[in-house]
């Protein structure tokens, strides 16, 4: 198992974001802020037609859920060597706060957990800036597929994931 | 109120254009409605699935439908969800979901939703939604 340091971490965060160019990771515009060892933050600019309003001030909790699926899985490709397939057993989340902003959304997202088949993760989502008071909490668990051991790569991964 | 009457008031939320789903049966505790494929639903670029947060988003919007009445006059809020993804999405095919109330008090509501496309007996994903009624 070949560790990997946090400045490749963080390019494969920022090479996975930009190169989509299509689905709802693409209409999110998500942007890399860090990627270390304990876990991957990623920024969503604020976005109205996320929103429950037509002033585009409250964001719906579908969109925090997204956003936090989206993380875990970013996460799960940093932190689990091998992966051939990873699908999403359930999902989680607890709306803490009506996530009503014009700020940018902010989440962080962590694997605490692997084992040769399953994978645990969990994050939380904020708003940049102000108080940082978080907005929603998630977990999920992932069933995971090991390949041979070798250079993992992302596409295979992303192609088999469900 | 119908399902057309709530089609129209889903059309003045930004995020359920989004989804772009119709409301296609409505009865006292039951919201059924259905979603056409579009590519910024995607979650795996390669397979062409849905992105299990817009499952997610979809199965969540049709369960606060089911509390139009509240959804209308005060905003209904949302206090957690859980969902179990059953089964791989089909790609370019149409998603449903059926939301029915399973308990609906003074302060709080229960709703369990699936989501579906070809067969109703083969759910996509399953899920319990709260909502805050106060």
């Amino acid at each position: 198992m070949t560790e990997i340091d946090d400045a490749a971490r963080f390019e494969r965060v920022a090479r996975f974001l930009s190169t989509r160019r299509k689905g709802l990771i693409a209409a999110m515009n998500l942007k890399p802020e860090r990627a270390d060892r304990h876990g991957v933050v990623i920024r969503m600019p604020h976005n109205p037609d996320f929103c429950v309003d037509e002033e585009g001030t409250l964001l719906h909790g579908g969109i925090l859920t997204a956003l936090l699926d989206t993380s875990f899985g970013m996460v799960n490709f940093l932190a689990i060597e091998d992966v051939q397939t990873m699908a999403t057993l359930d999902l989680r989340v607890e709306y803490l706060r009506p996530a009503q902003s014009r700020a940018d959304v902010m989440v962080f997202a962590e694997c605490y957990r692997q084992t040769r088949h399953i994978a645990f993760c969990s994050g939380k989502v904020w708003f940049d800036g102000a108080s940082g008071e978080e907005v929603a909490r998630g977990a999920a668990s992932f069933a995971l597929t090991r390949g041979e051991s070798g250079p993992r790569s992302m596409l295979g991964a992303e192609a088999a994931a469900l | 109120m119908n399902a057309a009457d709530l089609q129209t008031r889903c059309a003045r939320v930004p995020f359920f254009r989004f989804l772009d789903f119709s409301v296609t049966e409505m009865t006292n505790d039951c919201v059924v409605a259905s979603m056409p494929f579009a590519e910024r639903h995607i979650g795996n670029p390669v397979l062409d699935t849905y992105h299990g947060g817009i499952i997610s988003s979809f199965m969540e919007a049709a369960a606060s439908l089911c509390l139009f009445d509240d959804w209308e006059q005060k905003r209904l809020k949302p206090i957690n969800l859980s969902v179990d993804f059953l089964r791989p999405s089909l790609p370019g095919k149409t998603l449903n979901a059926r939301a029915v109330i399973s308990r609906r008090g003074r302060r709080t509501a229960s709703i369990e939703a699936i989501a579906w496309q070809e067969d109703v007996a083969k759910p996509v994903a399953a899920g319990r939604f709260h909502f805050l009624l106060v």
